[in-house]
C-alpha cells in the first residue's frame, strides 16, 4: 500500500496549512516533489492517485500537473539522474562535449538508463548558472563548471556510494 | 568603483545568518517602515524610480498603487523568484548568499500593501537556496520580525517558500500564480491584472526578488536618494549577471552610468574575453532581448558610447539596439556560432512554451527545426524568410510575453547576422567543420550625417 511515512505525513499536512481554508490543492507542487523523493523517484499513476486522495481532489488534478513541469518523472529513473543543461550560456561553454562524454561514458543515450540501473542521462533547458557552465543537477545539488575529467570524478563517486 | 546597495555586505563572512545580517544593519528598514503609514512606503518607491527588476521594468511604485482594496477581501505579495532567463541567475545569488535582504525587502512591502500572508514562488532547481530561504525565514520569526503583532505594531505576517517544479513560464506573474494554486502553469488572460484578481482571486502584486531586496535600501536611504544613482529613468542599481565567453563570469552590481564597453573589458567587471579574442555579438539582457553585433553593441547607431541602462540599451529600437531586460548578460566570441546558438534558444522556447495558444505552441517547434536544418547545411535560402515570417506571426499574438520572447531572438539574429545564415546555406559542407567568424561584426558602425 502506497503511504507516506508519519514524518512526512506531518510535512503535508504543515504544507497543507501555509494557504487558506478550502486550497489546500496549492500544496500539489510541494506534495508531488515529497511523492516522487518518498516513492522510488517518479511517479507512478497509484502515487498520483494517492496524492490527489490527500489533497481531496481529483486524480485527473494530479496527472495534469504531473505531466505539465519538467521536474516529475513519469517514468522510473536511476539511481543518479544527471541532467546536464544545453541552453545557449552552457553551449557557449561546451556542453554539447560534455553531454557526448557521457553518452559515451555510460554507454546511453539521452533519456536513457544504464544497463546497472545507476543512471540515467537527461538533457535541460536553462537551470539558472550559466555563470558557472558547462552544468548539470543531481539530485538537490548543481555540479558547475564541468569539465570531462570531473564527470569521470562525479561518475566514479556515484559507483562507489552505491556499492 | 560604483555605489552597492545590494551586494555591499555580500562579503561579510555569515551574512546569509541572522545574528551577522543584524549586526550589519540588517532590518533597520522594517523598524522605520512600520512606524510609517502604507501610502508613505508606496510614495518612497514611487520616488525612487524603481523599476521592476525581473525583466519588463515596470515602475514599481506604479504597479503597487494599482492593488484593488475591497474591504474584507485579504490581499498577497508574492515573489517571482522562477528566475529561468537563460542568462540570468542573479536573483539565486541574492537568495543563496543574503537571503534575509529578501525577507526584509518583503517584511516592508508587504506591510506596506497589507499583505499578512506572502510567498516566495522559487523555481523548482534551486532546491537548496529553498532550504536556506526557509532557515533565514525560521530566524526572522524567532527574532519576531514575522509572526504576529510585529515589534508590537499589530502587523501580522507569515511567509512561505512554494518550489515550482520546471518549467520557464511560471516565470510570467499569471502562470506563476496558477502554479502556486496547484495548477498547470498557464498564463491568464489580462485583464483582470493580478493588482485585482490575482492569487485565489485576491488583489495580489508579483515582484521579482532583487526589485524586492532593493526596497530596503530605499526605505533606509529614501527614495530621493535612491533617485540620485544612475540616470533618467534608469535609478538605482542593478544586478547583472555575466556569462557565455568572458574571463570572470559572474554577478556585478552596477549603477547604471558605466559603458557596456567598460562591462566588458574592465578588471571590476567581466575582465575581458578569454584567449585574446574579440567580441562578436552579445545578448545584454538575457535570451529573449535582441542580440547585438559587436558594433552595434558598443556604440548606438547614432555613434554614441551605449550606456549599462534602460534608455541606452534600447536606444535605437529593435532595429539597432535591444533591452536592459533581467540583466544576463550573454557574451559570444569571434568563434561562436549566431545560427546555432539562436538554435538552441528556439530549442529552450519550444520546450518551454505552454501550448495554450497556436502560434506560439507551433511556431517555437517550427522555428526549432528550421534553425537545426540551416545550422546542420541542410537549410534553404527561402527557410530564412520563412523563419522571419514565423517570428512576425508568433509576435504579439499570444496571451503572454513567451510568444514575443521567443520571436525576438530570432528576428534580431537575421536581422544582424543575415550574411552568416546565408552563408550556413550556400556553405553545406563547410559549415559542420568550419565557423563563419567575426567578419564586419566588429567593424565601426557608418553614422548618417544629417545636415
Amino acid at each position: 500500500m502506497i503511504q507516506f511515512s508519519d514524518h512526512k505525513l506531518k510535512k503535508v499536512q504543515e504544507i497543507m496549512s501555509r494557504y487558506p481554508e478550502g486550497k489546500q490543492k496549492s500544496a500539489l507542487l510541494p506534495v508531488l516533489h515529497l511523492a516522487q523523493e518518498e516513492f522510488g523517484g517518479w511517479l507512478d499513476v497509484p502515487v498520483m492517485d494517492y496524492v490527489a486522495s490527500l489533497l481531496s481532489i481529483e486524480p485527473i488534478e494530479v496527472y495534469e500537473v504531473a505531466s505539465f513541469y519538467s521536474m516529475y518523472n513519469l517514468k522510473p529513473v536511476g539511481k543518479y539522474l544527471f541532467e546536464v543543461c544545453q541552453t545557449g550560456p552552457c553551449m557557449l561553454n561546451g556542453s554539447d562535449d560534455i553531454i557526448a562524454y557521457i553518452k559515451e561514458k555510460l554507454n546511453i543515450r539521452v533519456g536513457e538508463t544504464s544497463a546497472d540501473g545507476l543512471f540515467t542521462l537527461k538533457t535541460v533547458e536553462c537551470l539558472g548558472a550559466c555563470g558557472y557552465a558547462p552544468m548539470m543537477q543531481m539530485g538537490k545539488n548543481y555540479r558547475e563548471h564541468l569539465t570531462k575529467q570531473k564527470v569521470d570524478e562525479i561518475i566514479a563517486q556515484c559507483r562507489a556510494n552505491a556499492n | 568603483m560604483g555605489k552597492k546597495l545590494l551586494l555591499a555586505k555580500a562579503d561579510v563572512p555569515g551574512i546569509r545568518h541572522y545574528e551577522v545580517y543584524r549586526r550589519e544593519g540588517g532590518y533597520r528598514s522594517v523598524e522605520k517602515a512600520l512606524r510609517m503609514q502604507p501610502a508613505d512606503i508606496v510614495e518612497e518607491v514611487k520616488k525612487s524610480g524603481l523599476r521592476g527588476r525581473g525583466g519588463a521594468g515596470f515602475p514599481t511604485g506604479m504597479k503597487w498603487s494599482f492593488l484593488a482594496k475591497p474591504e474584507g477581501v485579504a490581499r498577497y505579495l508574492v515573489c517571482n523568484a522562477d528566475e529561468s532567463e537563460p542568462g540570468t541567475f542573479k536573483d539565486r545569488y541574492l537568495m543563496e548568499f543574503i537571503p534575509h535582504l529578501l525577507i526584509e525587502g518583503m517584511i516592508v512591502s508587504s506591510f506596506a500593501l497589507g499583505s499578512n500572508v506572502s510567498y516566495i514562488y522559487i523555481r523548482g532547481e534551486y532546491d537548496w537556496i529553498t532550504d536556506i530561504l526557509e532557515d533565514a525565514i525560521a530566524e526572522a520569526r524567532s527574532n519576531g520580525w514575522l509572526g504576529k503583532n510585529i515589534l508590537g505594531t499589530g502587523f501580522d505576517c507569515e511567509m512561505y517558500v512554494q518550489r515550482g517544479a520546471g518549467a520557464y513560464i511560471c516565470g510570467e506573474e499569471t502562470a506563476l500564480l496558477e502554479s502556486l494554486e496547484g495548477k498547470r502553469g498557464n498564463p491568464r488572460i489580462k485583464p483582470p491584472f493580478p493588482a485585482v484578481k490575482g492569487l485565489w482571486g485576491c488583489p495580489t502584486v508579483v515582484n521579482n526578488v532583487e526589485t524586492l531586496a532593493a526596497v530596503v535600501p530605499i526605505i533606509n536611504e529614501g527614495g530621493e536618494e535612491y533617485a540620485k544613482i544612475g540616470i533618467g529613468k534608469s535609478t538605482g542599481t542593478k544586478l547583472i549577471s555575466a556569462c557565455g565567453n568572458i574571463n570572470k563570469p559572474g554577478i556585478y552590481e552596477i549603477d547604471m552610468t558605466i559603458s557596456v564597453e567598460e562591462f566588458i573589458y574592465s578588471d571590476e567587471y567581466c575582465g575581458g574575453i578569454p584567449n585574446g579574442k574579440r567580441l562578436k555579438a552579445c545578448i545584454p539582457g538575457g535570451s529573449s532581448v535582441p542580440i547585438l553585433p559587436a558594433n552595434l553593441l558598443l556604440t548606438t547607431a547614432k555613434g554614441e558610447k551605449r550606456l549599462m541602462n534602460y534608455e541606452s540599451l534600447s536606444d535605437g529600437g529593435f532595429a539597432t539596439g535591444s533591452m536592459m531586460g533581467s540583466g544576463g548578460f550573454i557574451v559570444l566570441d569571434e568563434d561562436q556560432c549566431v545560427v546555432r546558438h539562436t538554435y538552441t534558444l528556439a530549442r529552450f522556447y519550444r520546450h518551454e512554451s505552454c501550448g495554450q495558444c497556436s502560434p506560439c505552441r507551433e511556431g517555437t517547434g517550427w522555428m526549432e527545426k528550421i534553425l537545426l536544418s540551416i545550422e546542420q547545411g541542410k537549410g534553404k535560402m527561402s527557410d530564412i524568410d520563412l523563419l522571419w515570417d514565423i517570428q512576425r506571426k508568433i509576435e504579439g499574438n499570444t496571451i503572454c510575453p513567451l510568444g514575443d520572447a521567443a520571436a525576438w531572438p530570432v528576428a534580431a539574429a537575421i536581422r544582424h547576422f543575415r550574411d552568416e545564415f546565408e552563408w550556413h546555406v550556400n556553405n553545406p559542407e563547410k559549415c559542420l567543420t568550419e565557423n563563419f567568424g567575426l567578419r564586419h561584426y566588429a567593424d565601426p558602425v557608418h553614422v548618417p550625417v544629417t545636415a
